[in-house]
Parts: structure tokens; C-alpha cells; sequence
């Protein structure tokens, strides 16, 4: 029964449908005025330049602190909004479509419903990339040009106080550190991320959920709850040396093996600091998002596969 | 030659949560429409008649029977290769303009380039939507929508229109132009199967029709034999006078075992039909 | 029916790539933990422990963001002087960002230089418990700021302040072993060094912080005999009264005004340096040989009696004693 979707020889490709639909809802939430949502972001993002409090003197503390503030304003706005967009318009986009009916008109095409749902995500993807490169690109645009100026803030200051060139040096890389730099964008790419599989999760629940309330709900509740799947799975591996019962063991299994793991996507706060993402590390984590993903797109779809409307 | 619709034995359970027993929706429906027929289905409502469709477009999978397009399964994609299909009072995205929604749904069938836009182009014209066309559809009226629902059913040149209760809300014009339309397609070899519980309609556009009654498919045919009388014999005279029209009543009553019914202008009605089929 | 079906299989396919992830994702926060990318276990003990640990966790993304508000919370309250305020909120900014240098050494400083000094002057208490405020702020502020370094090892300059705190004259008598508050600043300052990131200066406050501790001077004036020859740029006025009082100390027989002289280049240069050396009595550095040696110079100088630095009167040395009296 469940063959109702089975590829086959229609007319155009797979990549090319999802493609189609993907452009769509893309341009349909975009048309929402989503984008409105960026002016905000310019704005919290030029603030945090200017919030200053009392520090310690001394040339290696001028100033690094705003370098700080501006990361951790903007990567947590672009938390929030990745975030609260991947459960949101995903949770909106499937029971729009059967309400409106206009689901009937797609499937009625020669559309297997994997390219359907894939090219929903897709969608709401694409959104997401694009909001996050644009809020990217102004960060480092912001971030770049407050660091020369706390670069040139402590070279006076420095010289002043008449220290050696190699001192100077050595702080120098301390403060660029905290500039922008590709451990920065890796961590960018994390919020990309953790918002795919939050919206590949949103998809799943939305196919079989009734109302895009439910589905918004549940996939907030499946956000904060993946936050503690790692300890979940601790208890779980370690649970012989503490003597759980049975079913706090059997409990902590189903939640480790089914929910993802957000705490792994916590290095976001770590490279905020200041802290460097390896390359390794950043492929790994990339790995992890994308089995994350894939696995949720496929179970929605084996879901919707044979959903009948 | 294939058939351009054949359902076989079609049943449709539904499982409600509250209640054991499931509720059946089509039962035991078969039917076949030869490849450039306008076929109608007629029901009231909740008679069976949109499953039937849905099952037949593979939106819902059969609980026995199956339905093929053209000779392909409806649960394989590839059959929608060849039907458009215009659901009840549809609604498409209001972001898109009617433009928009044809390059889109066009593209869904794998066109592109310029065979989309001549089609969207010769679709726009086919519905007289020309000048609506850069509008967006959220301010489209609702003959509009009908008929840019129907262009975009044609977009890719399918052989077979599936139109659920087309004219639904739609004002007397927009019903012609609707009705008109479908004149057109049968004209260019296109097969319809639609389905409405405006008898009238279907009386004036259908060569079959089939009535369904609570999931069950109670008649079926040449909408001209259904509509016939079996034991009356129509004569139908033309500049007759009544002199003429007296001494055949006189010959009729005088050969006995026949009567003469009524003489007038001949008529009945699909609505007569219906009723006396549904009793 | 069928769709209890398929949640069955989807239910069995989620496990089983469960199952396939788990050592993967196993390992990979391990080697997250192991260089510091997410926090390890963080310290889970009363209640409020564990809501704060829960919002940290569940803030991915958003922790120091949140932290940037709680320390405009933490200024307010510093602006109002509710130290107990001050050191809360600051314990939960670093829970939420425990890698920022900044909250780590603001946090300190507010308890052991801000709270600290607002004891010396609130008049409404006792002295008794002013003097032990003043202790109790100081000490926490150095147990905050060792926790910052548990986080943080490799940050120099969090090194570098444990040993400003313990060499901090003002702050000597709140630790009862000053022996080993030197020793522990100089220990914390040769940590920061050798991080390899910290400044110049931290070299040299690591020998000043030795030079004070009894029994480690031969170590010390190794050191100090180091950076001696290394620069004539490191030939400050302490570096080299600390090295004429190390040198007096390993050899006591020694001619004490040659030695002088060998170190400062003239009589009067030496004779001036020593003197400030002999009166900076509130930073306890050892007087090796300084008053054979500013006896014979003044001798030599032709200056008065009364003149000579060693018959002056000492400044009192600061404290709470004095602070505390009334």
C-alpha cells in the first residue's frame, strides 16, 4: 500500500520538482515578510556595539569585551530566529496546504510525495541560509571593523606604554581571536544546522499531527528535551554503575536513540568566547546534522507516503 | 484502444476514532470511461462521489479495487502524467499571481523553457484570464479561481480532466463560460470525467453518466438510453396538425394494448431520473 | 490499523539508527568535552544548582547572550552594593559562559576589591565584622576566580590575577600564611608565563613574588641573575634592589657596597634605589644587607645622619589594623 509515492517515470526530474516546490515555499514565506525580521536583527547587531561597561585598564582588556558582546548578541539572535522559523513555517506549511487545498493540486500533479516534503523543507532552508548568511555577513561586516578599532585602541595605548614589538604581537593575536574568524562561521553553520534538524523534526510531527499548533508545541518541547538526550544516554551506558531500575534504563534508551543531540551543538557558545572549532570537529558535527536531518526527512516521508487527505 | 479512466471494484473504508466499525465510503465501484467521453458522475453530497476521485488520483489508496489512468495504477506517480485535475472549491497560493500559479504547476510536470511559456501563454487565453493574469490570486473572484484552476489542470496537455463539482459557487456566467470550456476540450479529443450535483449541467454537457447513492454506483450509461423510457415509444412530429395529431390518438385506441401517455413537447428530466434511481 | 503499523516500524528503524549513532555521537561529545567545546558535567548540587544548570544547557546558542544581560543585572547591583547580589549573578554568568575571561575577572574584582574596600568604609558595622567582611569578600573573590581558572587553564591572565591578588599589599593580612601566599602568587604567576600568551611583565612579578618567600631565595636569584643579563631593558629599580638583597643573602661575607655599586653603576645611584628599597616596607620584600650597605654609602656620600633613609622613620604599614582600629 505504501507505494503510493514510489518514484517513477515521470516527467522531470526528482532534483528539478524539488527544486520547484523548494523556490515556492520559499517565495511564499517570503512573501510573509519574514525578511522583516533582518531589519531587527541590524539593529540588535549595531546595538550591542555601543553597550560598554567599566572594566579593568590595562591595553589587553581595552575594548575586547565589545568584541565579545557582538558575537554573543548576534549568534543568539540568529539562534532565535533559525530556531523559532524552522519549527514555526514548517509547522505551517503542511496543514496550510491541506486546508487550503491546495495539496490536492500538487499531488495531482506527477509529484511523488517525497519531493513534495523534501522541497517544503528544502524551503524553509533556503530561508533559513539565506536570513543567516545576510545576518552573517553584517556581523563580520560590524565585527571587522570594531576589532581595527580596538586593534588600533591597544597599539597606541601600548606603544605609549613603551612596551616590546613581540608583546605587542602576542596581544594582538589574543584580541583577533576574538575577531571575526572561520571557527566564527563554522559556528554559524552549526545554528544552520540545528535548524535543519529542527525543521526536519517539525516536518515529522507535522505529518501526522492535526494542527499546526500541536506540531509547533511538541517540536519546542522535542527542542528543549534534545538539549538533554546526552544525559539520557549517559544514564543509560552508565547506568549499571548507579543502579538505575529498569525503566528509568529502558526510558533513557528510547530517548537517546530516538531525539537528536542538541548539547553537541552547545560549541556554538564556546566559539563565541573566543574558542576554536577544528576542522575535524566542525566535519563531524556537519556529519552528525546532516544524519540528523536525513533520518527525520525520510521518516516523515515514510509517514506521509501513503497519508490519505 | 485503452480506457481513459477504469475503476474496478472499488471499496473505501474510512476509520473513524469513535466508532468500531469503519464507515464506507465507496462501495464495490466500477466504471469505465472510453478515452475522449465526457462522463459525469452525479450524487448529492457525501454520496461517495469525491473519493471516488481522490482514489482515482491516488490521494487516498483503495481498501479493495483498483483505479488505473489510461491503463497505469493511480497509486504510481506516472499516472498523473496524463490528468488534470481541478478539486471542489479550490483554493492556490494567494502570494501567486495567476502567471505565477501556471509557470508552477507547470514546472511540477517537468516543463520549463519555452514550451512553459507558450503553454502558460495559450492556457492564459484558453480561460480568458489574460489580463487577471499579473494579479495576484488572492484578489481573483471566484469564477476567476475556477477558471485558472482549470488552466492550471491543462498545463502539461493531459489526456484526461478530473473536475470535482466545478460550477459550485460559481454565478450563472461563470457557470457558462465553465461549461462552454468543457465544449472546448471535448472538441479537442480531451476526456472529462467530472462530477456535480447540478443535474442540469451534467445533463447538457455529458455523453455517460453515472449516479452514485451512498457509495454505491446505482445506474450507469449512455445518458441518452438513461434517460429514455423503456415501454414508451416517442413520436415526435414536426409541424403536425391537430387533426393529424387526433386520428393517430383514434389508430391507437382502436389497435388496443397500447395507450397513448401524453402528447405535447416531449421531456423528462436527469432530476426525474435521479429520483426514481435513488428510491 | 495500519497507521499503528507503520509507527511500529517507524519506532523500530528510529531505534535501530539510534543504535547506529550512538557510539558516534558518544565519542564526539567526549572529544568536545576534552577540548573544552561544551562544558563537562558542570557541578550539580542544591536545587538551584540544577535550574541553572538546566538553563544553561537548554540555552544553546543563547548562553552568553543571556550572560550579557545578567551582567548589566551585575553592574546595577554593583552600582547599589549588594555584594551577596553581585557574587550571585556573577555565578551564574559563568555558568552560562564560562570561557569569557571578562566575567571571570570582573566577578573577582567586584569581591575582592570592590566588596573588600566598601567594608573598610561601612561605618554602620562593628569593626570586628568589618574586618571579617573584608576577609570573607577577599577570599571569595579568590575562590571565584580559582574556579575561573579550572575552566580556564590556559588563560594566562586569569593566572596572572591570582598572583596580583596574593602579592597585593593591601591584601596581606587577609591570608594568615604569607609565606605561602608568596608562594602560591609566585606559582600562579610562572602558570601564566607558561602559557606562553602572557605579557612581559608577569616574568618579572613571578620573581618578585619568590623573592618573598624564605628559603626559596637561591632560586630566586638565579632568576633574578638571569634577567640581569638578559636586557639592560630589565634592569629596573627592583629588579635590581631585589638582586643586590639575593645576592647579600647567598653570600653574607660579602663587601656590601662594592656589590652595590657593581649592581647600580654609582654610589649615588645605589645609595638612592636602596633607600626607597629600605622604606617600602608595605611590600615585606627582604632587606639582605641593605643597611650595611646604606650605612657605608652615606658614610662614603658625605650625608648627614639624619638624611640616611635607615634612620628615618618607616611609614606604618597599612592595614586593618588601622583600618579596623575604631
Amino acid at each position: 500500500m505504501s507505494q503510493a509515492a514510489t518514484a517513477s517515470a515521470s516527467q522531470g526530474s526528482h532534483t528539478g520538482r524539488i527544486l520547484v516546490i523548494a523556490t515556492h515555499a520559499f517565495t511564499q514565506l517570503m512573501r510573509m515578510k519574514v525578511f522583516y525580521f533582518l531589519a531587527i536583527f541590524a539593529v540588535i547587531a549595531l546595538a550591542s556595539n555601543f553597550i560598554s561597561l567599566p572594566q579593568h585598564e590595562g591595553p589587553e582588556s581595552m575594548g575586547s569585551n565589545v568584541l565579545s558582546q557582538i558575537k554573543s548578541w548576534s549568534l543568539g539572535t540568529m539562534t532565535l530566529f533559525s530556531v523559532v522559523l524552522a519549527i514555526v513555517a514548517t509547522a505551517l506549511l503542511l496543514p496550510k496546504d491541506i486546508e487550503d487545498r491546495t495539496l490536492y493540486t500538487v499531488l495531482a500533479k506527477p509529484v511523488p510525495r517525497f519531493d513534495y516534503l523534501a522541497g517544503k523543507l528544502l524551503g524553509v532552508l533556503m530561508l533559513i541560509f539565506v536570513s543567516l548568511a545576510l545576518m552573517d555577513l553584517l556581523m563580520v561586516a560590524v565585527l571587522q571593523v570594531r576589532t581595527s578599532m580596538v586593534l588600533t585602541q591597544q597599539q597606541e595605548m601600548a606603544t605609549a606604554l613603551g612596551w616590546s614589538q613581540g608583546t605587542i604581537d602576542s596581544m594582538r593575536a589574543e584580541t583577533e581571536a576574538l575577531g571575526p574568524n572561520w571557527s566564527l562561521q563554522g559556528a554559524v553553520v552549526a545554528v544552520f544546522l540545528r535548524s535543519a534538524v529542527m525543521a526536519a523534526i517539525a516536518l515529522m510531527i507535522s505529518t501526522f499531527s492535526t494542527s499546526t499548533l500541536f506540531t509547533t508545541i511538541v517540536s519546542f518541547l522535542v527542542y528543549f528535551i534534545g538539549y538533554f538526550q546526552a544525559d539520557a544516554r549517559d544514564v543509560y551506558l552508565h547506568s549499571g554503575e548507579a543502579g538505575q531500575g529498569v525503566l528509568a534504563r529502558l526510558g533513557s534508551l528510547l530517548v537517546s536513540l530516538i531525539l537528536p543531540d542538541f548539547q553537541l551543538f552547545n560549541v556554538i557558545d564556546t566559539v563565541i568566547q573566543g574558542g576554536v572549532l577544528p576542522l575535524d570537529v566542525f566535519g563531524k558535527l556537519v556529519f552528525v546534522g546532516f544524519y540528523y536531518t536525513v533520518f527525520y526527512t525520510f521518516a516523515s516521508w515514510f509517514i506521509f507516503a501513503d497519508k490519505e487527505f | 484502444m485503452t480506457p481513459a479512466v477504469e475503476i474496478v471494484g472499488l471499496v473505501k473504508d474510512f476509520h473513524t476514532s469513535f466508532r468500531r466499525t469503519p464507515l464506507r465510503a465507496v462501495d464495490d465501484v466500477s466504471l469505465t470511461i472510453p478515452a475522449g467521453e465526457v462522463y459525469g458522475l452525479i450524487g448529492p453530497n457525501g454520496s461517495g462521489k469525491s473519493t471516488t476521485m481522490k482514489a482515482l488520483l491516488g490521494l487516498v489508496a483503495p481498501t479493495a479495487g483498483r483505479c488505473s489512468i489510461f491503463g497505469k495504477d493511480s497509486l504510481k506517480v506516472d499516472s498523473r502524467n496524463d490528468v488534470g485535475f481541478l478539486p471542489e472549491n479550490p483554493y492556490f497560493y494567494k502570494h501567486l499571481s495567476g502567471r505565477e500559479t501556471l509557470r508552477f504547476y507547470g514546472k511540477l510536470c517537468g516543463l520549463g523553457g519555452k514550451t512553459l511559456d507558450e503553454r502558460v501563454k495559450e492556457m492564459l487565453a484558453l480561460v480568458d484570464l489574460e489580463d487577471a493574469s499579473d494579479r495576484r490570486i488572492g484578489g481573483y473572484s471566484k469564477g476567476m479561481l475556477q477558471r485558472i484552476g482549470l488552466a492550471q489542470a491543462l498545463i502539461q496537455e493531459p489526456r484526461l480532466l478530473i473536475l470535482d463539482e466545478p460550477t459550485a459557487g460559481v454565478d450563472p456566467i461563470g457557470s457558462r463560460q465553465i461549461r462552454d470550456l468543457i465544449f472546448k476540450l471535448r472538441e479537442r479529443g480531451i476526456t472529462v470525467f467530472l462530477c456535480s450535483h447540478l443535474l442540469e449541467q451534467v445533463q447538457e454537457v455529458c455523453d455517460h453518466v453515472g449516479i452514485i447513492f451512498r457509495g454505491k454506483l446505482v445506474k450507469e450509461g449512455r445518458l441518452e438510453d438513461l434517460i429514455a423510457i423503456e415501454d414508451q415509444t416517442e413520436i415526435v412530429l414536426k409541424d403536425a396538425s391537430p387533426e393529424l395529431v387526433a386520428r393517430i390518438e383514434e389508430l391507437v385506441r382502436q389497435e388496443g394494448g397500447a395507450e397513448v401517455v401524453r402528447t405535447g413537447k416531449p421531456r423528462t428530466t436527469l432530476e426525474r431520473l435521479f429520483l426514481r434511481e435513488i428510491r | 490499523m495500519r497507521l499503528v503499523r507503520k509507527s511500529m516500524i517507524l519506532l523500530a528503524v528510529a531505534l535501530v539508527f539510534g543504535a547506529i549513532r550512538m557510539p558516534f555521537e558518544s565519542a564526539l561529545r567526549g572529544e568536545l568535552e576534552k577540548s573544552g567545546l561544551i562544558p563537562r558535567e558542570l557541578e550539580v548540587g542544591t536545587k538551584q544548582k540544577l535550574g541553572q544548570t538546566f538553563a544553561a544547557v537548554s540555552l544553546g546558542g543563547l548562553r552568553t547572550l543571556v550572560a550579557t544581560f545578567y551582567n548589566l543585572r551585575a553592574f546595577s547591583e554593583f552600582t547599589e552594593q549588594r555584594w551577596g547580589d553581585v557574587a550571585r549573578t556573577f555565578d551564574l554568568i559563568v555558568t552560562l559562559a564560562p570561557h569569557t575571561r571578562y566575567y571571570w575577572e570582573t566577578g573577582y574584582w567586584h569581591q575582592a576589591y570592590n566588596a573588600a574596600s566598601y567594608y573598610i568604609n561601612e561605618e554602620k558595622l562593628p569593626a570586628e565584622r568589618r574586618r571579617e567582611a573584608w576577609r570573607e569578600s577577599i577570599h571569595a573573590g579568590r575562590d571565584f576566580l580559582e574556579r575561573g581558572i579550572r575552566n580556564n587553564p590556559d588563560d594566562w591572565s586569569l593566572w596572572a590575577n591570582k598572583g596580583f591578588l596574593l602579592s597585593d599589599p593591601n591584601k596581606f593580612p587577609a591570608f594568615r600564611d604569607q609565606a605561602k601566599s608568596f608562594e602560591e602568587a609566585a606559582e600562579a604567576y610562572r602558570k601564566a608565563e607558561a602559557t606562553g600568551r602572557a605579557l612581559p611583565y608577569v616574568k618579572r612579578f613571578s620573581l618578585y613574588a619568590l623573592a618573598r618567600v624564605p628559603g626559596r631565595e637561591d632560586e630566586a636569584l638565579e632568576i633574578a641573575r638571569r634577567f640581569y643579563n638578559e636586557s639592560e631593558r630589565n634592569h629596573t629599580p627592583t629588579l635590581l634592589s631585589l638582586l643586590f638583597v639575593l645576592e647579600a643573602h647567598a653570600d653574607a661575607s660579602q663587601d656590601m657596597e662594592e656589590l652595590a655599586v657593581r649592581l647600580f653603576g654609582t654610589k649615588e645611584k645605589a645609595f638612592e634605589q636602596l633607600g626607597t628599597h629600605w622604606q617600602r616596607t608595605r611590600d615585606r620584600f627582604p632587606v639582605y644587607g641593605v643597611a650595611e650597605a646604606l650605612q657605608r654609602l652615606g658614610k662614603d656620600l658625605d650625608i648627614p645622619a639624619g638624611e640616611n633613609p635607615l634612620n628615618q622613620p618607616l611609614p606604618p604599614p597599612p592595614g586593618p589594623d588601622q583600618w579596623f582600629s575604631q
